[in-house]
């Protein structure tokens, strides 16, 4: 049977907000797809951190990342993931990601796949590709995103699928 | 009862008494391209309707060009200007870089087989392209590619930019040099 996506919700930044969680998610789904289109009105080169349930704790992970003149692998102990784009770089410029989280309901530990990329007209951007862990058992039943300095900016924008 | 849709002409099930209810789904065929014997100098999806959220390309592809390599590129809306730029982080199976170029006429997606690759073997890759018809921002895509051809490859994981907010109502590839060999093929699917 083909993969099927049904979109739960999503959601439009009008004016700068500090995160965005996508709550009650609902649990008839297999996996959870979520896409985001984000820019900060924050500094430096700030990442967009990813967590359920309100925990932002017991996350690790392992990198792989551009930065538009090298390439190199990382691990990290935070839910902080991609790059996201700031006033810094090319106005109007937001950076595009994905979350796929399969068996978002299992007792097992939850592992996330994460693809993002920061873009510029310029030589520094970076393009991350991320294995997320979450340690702990609890089913997920909300997911937040919040960049790790700033605010989002205006037309930010998340959509969450279920995916059957 | 079973219900065949107008539109995929696939049958479901119905949602009469009794039966699950039926619902729709976010992703859909838009359209899709598949190259013939002669080959094409480029594939091309116009009039894309501005109905969805995202876009996503799904493709295989191969070039004529006389090499072992082409470079497929892409363009937006026919825009021949120099906005874009594009960023790549590259495995071949020995090592990793990184680069990028800016203020460039296209958005390069890098390495496919071509004529003088191993035959029958073509290039994948997944394009995704958000917010394609918000007015309020540049485009930035997000591409993953990639083939082996049995002693060599490439593994491309892009980004792309284009610097205007309009709406994207068509996408073109090409080559570097070369046409599409037959068989590539690129599907376009919009997601609600």
């Amino acid at each position: 049977m083909a993969l099927q996506l049904f979109k739960i919700a999503d959601v439009t930044v009008g004016s700068p907000v500090t995160d965005v969680t996508f709550s009650s998610i609902p649990s008839g789904y297999t996996d959870l797809k979520l896409v985001v289109s984000a820019r900060t009105n924050g500094t430096g080169t700030p990442a967009i951190g990813f967590y359920f349930n309100g925990s932002n704790a017991n996350w690790t992970g392992r990198g792989l990342e551009g930065s538009g003149s090298t390439a190199y692998s990382f691990s990290s102990t935070s839910s902080n993931t991609f790059t996201l784009n700031t006033t810094s770089q090319t106005a109007n410029t937001f950076a595009s990601g994905e979350f796929y989280v399969p068996n978002y309901t299992s007792s097992n530990n939850k592992s996330v796949s994460v693809d993002g990329v920061m873009e510029n007209n310029a030589t520094a951007a970076y393009a991350s590709i991320l294995a997320q862990l979450w340690s702990s058992t609890a089913a997920v039943t909300s997911i937040t995103i919040v960049p790790s300095s700033g605010s989002f900016a205006t037309n930010t924008t998340a959509t969450l699928y279920g995916v059957l | 009862m079973a219900i065949r849709s107008l539109k995929t002409g696939q049958f479901s099930r119905s949602a009469l008494v009794g039966n699950p209810v039926i619902m729709p789904g976010s992703y859909e065929s838009i359209a899709t391209v598949t190259v013939g014997s002669g080959g094409a100098a480029s594939i091309e999806f116009t009039s894309i309707p501005s109905t969805y959220s995202h876009l996503q390309i799904r493709g295989i592809a191969r070039g004529t060009k006389s090499s072992t390599v082409a470079f497929l590129n892409m363009k937006l809306n026919s825009d021949t200007g120099t906005n874009y730029a594009y960023h790549i982080l590259q495995g071949d199976g020995a090592s990793a870089v990184g680069s990028a170029v800016a203020n460039d006429t296209f958005m390069d997606w890098a390495r496919y087989p071509a004529a003088s690759a191993t035959a029958s073997i073509f290039g994948a890759s997944v394009i995704d392209i958000l917010d394609y018809g918000n007015t309020n921002k540049f485009k930035t895509v997000r591409y993953l590619g990639n083939y082996d051809a049995n002693g060599s490859g490439y593994l491309e994981f892009r980004s792309g930019l284009w610097r205007s907010t309009s709406a994207i109502s068509t996408i073109t590839f090409s080559w570097d040099s070369g046409d599409f060999a037959q068989y590539s093929t690129f599907a376009l699917y919009g997601v609600n």
